[in-house]
């Protein structure tokens, strides 16, 4: 399922909340509104878990994570990696990057099997994405725009690019990605998805201003439910024909 | 190229109804533009790297081609909007490509940033006509170049031809109000302001180091500054209404004080918020009328170029004759840590100083190669041969030594070997031989003629003489000949032990003391450290007891008169203590003792005569001596009562 929400009145929810498998970031708001629609959507099978990072409530943007682990840039407290560690479940790895790039959210975009990163990020960073998150790292842009974290969205099941990505892009990420692929926006038209955004395996949570076209195609690609139109349109067709007539 | 003023009516002509900003795109980034949009490619499965523009069999081999250093470096290139490589390609230049990365920023002048660096935009007319024109005059600083108000403004500054330039620097005031070219006010002064040694400003100068220096100089300049600044102000004031009419206000004034003269004060005269004003876009001379003049002209006029083809020319040739002058200025700073390259010369070629060389020369050059014989001939030499004696300095410094040395060396030699066969002869004891010995060694030896200084020569390196060695050795018969032989036992070697000195052991001692007590009167036996033996002769015993016993009787003598005399100068101290009527009384004793001969006075204890003496007493009782009175006092003690 996907669900809109909102953060303090800002759309912008990948900004304030990283999502994956095994684990649920939320930053620290005014209020536990935020906080408590993840909750009460993600609390049954994965810890939801309040945030911040160099004190800082713009988590989504400056960590990037999967099942395996969660990268935090540099900056980030002691008391912080120690909460984070208390947190996290025991099988997650946590590491810390000396990186040059230290919005690492912006910088790379990974589901639990590949990642895509930045041109310019270290050598070092790469094998400690590759060894952390135990992912394949591939160095891309996406429609011409180095900040691959910010412009597409993956999950295990499907991936989110930005909308100027040319078809010739599209196929050939696809099949670098092994995954299927649909440029797209969020937010009524917002072309950084990753920002509006966040999504695991099961559902997906995106910006209050999010359109309901924008949705579809979003759980369409993500396959958030399983009565989606291509289901519809393929193997419920003959008994919704029949019955029509 | 044609120059034209701006306020003619020819460049109203040229400017017409539409004027538009040249576009100057480099015609190389065009062709890396329009390049990746040429592929296409071959699969249509995806399986392909779009920067590298290839394509593969299957997923593994493309998941592989992203881990390149190819891959990597293409994909920068793409960034950068640069046509990417071939793999052959880039494993060619892989050596020079310092690093993958690929975002070395070559930093390419383009023809745009060229044209704007002068401060001049470029326009092309409706006719195609390119023309140029310092920026400042249309726009201010900050303003975008925007084309709806250009025409505008181009037109307006063909209207209000009248320009201000102010000019302000180094203690210079240059200011001038132009109406078209021609300046209808202009006045230029200038003031002591500038600190001559270290330049600068004295208020500037003032402000940093905190403290007011107050030499003449410094007082001098402070009120020159402020006399400036009232100066600027009459100046411009009387001018304010020109100022007023004109149209743009062009002023340069560098540094914080000079501006403050312009903007500040009670009552500013110029408004820093006023959209006439313009700073000198070029650099500029020290403020005088015709800097001014000449600042004027140039803002005044506009460059035509035929077409934008020319203008490219141009600013192409300006290019080319700028980085040469870079690069000149690199070259000249030479870097002394580094060690300078070795450049190869070939070497000078030596003068053909052979007989043929200078055969063939004779035909040529013939006056040069007499020159060189006759160099030749004149020797000094054969001059010198007569006056053969008459030796240098040097020369003769030179040769003495030399013979000596030789000489002295043959003797060393000589000496040497006969000290050795000495030494080893002393060391035998056998008295025939070493006497043969001497008597051959005397023969030879010119300078020794006498025995004894053969007998007395230095053997070997710490100065030790035949004796010292003999003694050394234990030859108790070689000492004893050798001393009858006048060898001297007084000789002392380098630590100063004479031959008995020089060994402990008792019996060689026995023998120098034998010796010397059978020849007493040989040598200086003191001298020689050896003790003379206590048995001597019944005559010199007598002799010696005599004179002991005059010396005892001397002595005696001697010893008698020194207790008289103590006892004179006991009596005399005693005489002084008295007094006078005591002194008067001894006298009296004395006379009478010299006349009648009885005893005037007697001892109290003793009864001894001591008439004439000064008598010790106690209590009225007289004494003798000191003795008697105490043995007196003993037996009569005082009771106190």
């Amino acid at each position: 399922m996907a669900f809109r929400v909102q953060f303090e009145n800002n759309n912008e929810i990948g900004v304030f909340s990283k999502l994956t498998n095994s684990y649920c970031l939320v930053g620290i708001g005014g209020s536990e509104n935020f906080y408590s629609v993840f909750q009460g959507e993600l609390a049954e099978t994965i810890p939801v878990i309040h945030a911040s990072l160099a004190g800082c409530r713009i988590i989504g943007r400056m960590s990037v994570g999967n099942k395996h682990g969660l990268l935090v840039p540099s900056s980030t407290f002691d008391t912080e990696l120690q909460h984070l560690r208390n947190s996290l479940p025991d099988k997650v790895k946590l590491q810390r990057i000396e990186e040059r790039l230290s919005a690492l959210g912006n910088v790379i975009a990974c589901n639990d099997y590949v990642a895509l990163v930045h041109p310019d990020i270290d050598r070092e960073t790469e094998e400690i994405i590759a060894d952390t998150l135990q992912v394949e790292v591939f160095r891309q842009t996406i429609a011409n725009n180095v900040l691959v974290g910010s412009y597409s969205v993956l999950s295990n099941r499907g991936a989110l690019v930005h909308p100027n990505t040319s078809l010739s892009d599209q196929q050939e990420l696809s099949t670098l990605l092994q995954l299927p692929l649909a440029a797209g926006t969020v937010n009524r038209g917002s072309t950084a998805v990753a920002a509006g955004m966040v999504v695991n395996d099961w559902c997906a949570f995106t910006g209050m201003d999010t359109t309901s076209t924008e949705l579809t195609v979003i759980e369409s690609i993500f396959r958030l439910n399983d009565a989606n139109p291509s289901a519809i349109a393929s193997t419920m067709r003959a008994t919704l024909i029949e019955s029509m007539t | 190229m044609a120059q034209v003023q701006i306020f003619d009516s020819s460049f109203k002509q040229l400017i017409g109804d539409e004027v538009k900003f040249l576009q100057m795109v480099a015609s190389e980034a065009r062709e890396t533009k329009e390049a990746p949009e040429k592929w296409t490619p071959s699969s249509v499965s995806g399986l392909i790297c779009s920067y590298c523009k290839t394509s593969f069999n299957d997923v593994q081999q493309q998941r592989e081609h992203y881990k390149l250093d190819w891959h990597r470096y293409n994909l920068k290139q793409s960034l950068l909007s640069r046509s990417p490589l071939t793999e052959e390609e880039f494993n060619e230049r892989a050596d020079d490509v310092s690093s993958i990365s690929g975002s070395e920023s070559e930093k390419e002048d383009n023809l745009e940033s060229i044209a704007t660096s002068q401060g001049k935009i470029f326009l092309k007319t409706s006719q195609g006509v390119v023309f140029s024109m310092y920026r400042c005059l249309l726009f201010a600083k900050k303003e975008e170049l925007d084309n709806n108000v250009l025409l505008d403004r181009l037109r307006e500054c063909n209207v209000n031809n009248q320009w201000t330039v102010i000019m302000l620097g180094g203690g210079h005031f240059a200011g001038a109000v132009f109406r078209g070219s021609t300046p209808i006010l202009h006045k230029t002064f200038h003031c002591y302001t500038v600190r001559a040694g270290q330049g600068g400003s004295q208020s500037s100068k003032d402000n940093r180091s905190g403290s007011q220096c107050k030499s003449a100089g410094a007082s001098l300049r402070r009120y020159n500054e402020t006399a400036l600044v009232q100066h600027v102000h009459d100046i411009l004031e009387t001018w304010q209404q020109e100022i007023a009419n004109s149209g743009l206000i062009i002023y340069r004034a560098t540094g914080a004080y000079n501006q403050s003269i312009l903007f500040s004060g009670k009552v500013p005269l110029l408004n820093r918020s006023d959209s006439r004003l313009r700073t000198v876009p070029f650099s500029t001379r020290r403020a005088t009328f015709t800097e001014v003049k000449r600042v004027h002209g140039l803002l005044s006029c506009a460059t035509l170029y035929e077409s934008s083809q020319t203008l490219d020319d141009v600013l192409k040739h300006e290019v080319k004759e700028t980085s040469p002058k870079r690069s000149k200025v690199k070259n000249n700073n030479i870097n002394r840590a580094k060690s300078r390259e070795n450049v190869e010369r070939p070497l000078p070629v030596a003068y053909p100083a052979s007989r043929s060389n200078s055969l063939e020369r004779t035909d040529q050059i013939p006056s040069e190669d007499n020159l060189y014989i006759s160099e030749q001939e004149i020797s000094t030499k054969s001059l010198l041969e007569n006056f053969d004696d008459s030796l240098t300095l040097e020369e003769r410094r030179r040769k003495k030594p030399k013979k000596t040395k030789s000489r002295n060396k043959r003797q060393a030699e000589r000496e040497a070997l006969h000290k050795a066969k000495v030494y080893e002869l002393m060391q035998l004891g056998n008295i025939p031989n070493f006497e043969l010995y001497l008597k051959n060694a005397k023969i030879p030896d010119d300078e020794s003629d006498n025995k004894s200084s053969v007998i007395n020569e230095v053997i070997d390196a710490h100065g030790n003489s035949l004796l010292h060695i003999a003694a050394m050795h234990r030859q108790f018969d070689l000492i004893r000949y050798l001393l009858e032989h006048d060898a001297d036992p007084c000789l002392r070697n380098s630590s100063q032990q004479t031959p008995y000195s020089s060994t402990q052991d008792g019996d060689v001692r026995t023998v120098f003391k034998t010796f010397a007590s059978e020849f007493p009167e040989k040598y200086n036996y003191n001298k020689a450290q050896i003790p003379i033996p206590a048995v001597l002769t019944d005559e010199q015993l007598e002799k010696r007891k005599l004179v002991k016993k005059l010396k005892r009787e001397k002595e005696k003598e001697k010893k008698k008169a020194t207790v008289l005399k103590k006892q004179e100068e006991c009596e005399r101290e005693r005489f002084l203590q008295l007094s006078d009527r005591e002194k008067r009384a001894l006298a009296a004793e004395r006379r009478i003792l010299s006349q009648g001969g009885t005893v005037v006075a007697r001892c109290f204890l003793c009864a001894s005569d001591m008439s004439g003496k000064v008598p010790f007493e106690y209590s009225g009782n007289k004494f003798c001596t000191i003795d008697c009175l105490k043995a007196h006092r003993l037996a009569h003690p005082i009771v106190l009562s």
